[in-house]
């Protein structure tokens, strides 16, 4: 079984290196993809690392669709997405890979709200997540029963993951992956995870009012074909 | 009296742009239409003004001219609207345009890559 990872950075330096590299212990290849860094990220040779680069920031999920698209090429099985900024433990990959292999689930995605104490995570951030699952389930019709409403770890059956047909290039693409899988007939579950919180991940990271920017990203993707 | 003969220059060369953008291909025919009823909107309104205080009445607000500035809102916050998800549309674009040139290796290091920041410094 191939597995691949796809690992979108922008400006993280040597940061998604070490992460890619973290990662090559539980999956079988890492797709980098260099979201139109200012600065080339770091790299280094390996069978098992693959470099792709936007020549412009587009944004996370839009590098993640292009890692996809590579990954299903490459002739993948499963495919995870996770953090360049180390915010996602590569450990825990095995945790979202059983329910894959196990239970013939399609799509399993990592909440930081099931058990696992999110570490350094602010209490504002904390509220904000609390917020979006409402928003989630009024707005878009997410099953309330989801506990993570912007889980950024995931794991995909590449057989399905064209049906995965998420659109938003930016932040959104969470939400918006999140509402196509639970409102599909594609199976389904969360499972926990451990995220670390750093000063410069915090810093470099989302804020609070990218909320806004995501609910008005969704509200116009809406309306977009 | 002088603005409405203004006016009504104005509005007729509104309809001549928007059936010359027309047969440019630029707008559709569905779409000149619905700017052409609003042009003449615009002429009638200027010819006769009594037509928007009976209007006005209809919708229960106090004068025509309320009626027009309410009118001239919405319709401009349509338009933004508007403006908003062509911008969308244009971006999904751009990023496909992005995603296929990082998937056939023809993106370039920001070595030799000219940012849109150093465009507009340009």
């Amino acid at each position: 079984m191939k597995v691949i990872g796809i690992i979108p950075a922008y400006n993280e330096g040597e940061k998604a290196l070490a992460t890619a590299k973290a990662c090559l212990e539980y999956v079988d290849y890492i797709i980098l993809v260099d979201d139109g860094s200012n600065k080339d990220i770091a790299q280094e040779e390996s069978q098992n690392i693959t470099y792709l680069r936007h020549s412009i920031n587009r944004g996370q999920g839009a590098a993640l669709r292009t890692g996809t698209t590579a990954a299903l090429n490459m002739g993948a099985d499963i495919i995870v997405h996770l953090d360049a900024d180390g915010q996602h433990d590569p450990a825990q990959i095995p945790e979202l890979l059983k329910p894959l292999v196990d239970n013939e689930i399609d799509v399993v995605f990592g909440s930081r709200f099931m058990g696992i104490e999110p570490q350094g995570m602010p209490k504002s951030r904390r509220i904000l997540l609390w917020c979006g699952r409402w928003f989630n389930t009024f707005a878009q019709g997410i099953p309330r029963t989801v506990t993570d409403p912007q889980s950024g770890f995931r794991a995909i059956r590449a057989t399905i993951a064209d049906q995965i047909n998420f659109k938003q290039d930016r932040m959104a693409h969470a939400s918006e992956i999140l509402r196509l899988v639970t409102r599909s007939n594609l199976k389904w579950q969360e499972v926990p995870v451990r995220v670390f919180y750093t000063e410069e991940s915090l810093k470099k990271g989302q804020k609070n009012l990218d909320a806004l920017k995501i609910a008005w990203q969704l509200f116009i993707g809406a309306f977009t074909r | 009296m002088l603005i409405q003969v203004l006016l009504i220059f104005g509005f007729c060369f509104a309809i001549w742009i928007t059936w010359k953008r027309y047969g440019q291909n630029a707008i559709s025919l569905k779409e000149a239409i619905l700017w052409s009823i609003l042009w003449l909107g615009g002429v009638s309104v200027t010819l006769i003004p009594k037509i928007t205080e009976r209007l006005a009445l209809l919708f229960g607000v106090g004068r025509g001219v309320d009626l027009i500035l309410y009118l001239a809102v919405a319709i401009q916050f349509f338009l933004i609207f508007k403006l908003f998800v062509n911008n969308e549309k244009l971006e999904r674009i751009l990023t496909k345009i992005v995603q296929d040139g990082a998937l056939t290796g023809s993106s370039q290091s920001p070595k030799n890559n000219t940012s849109l920041t150093d465009l507009d410094k340009k």
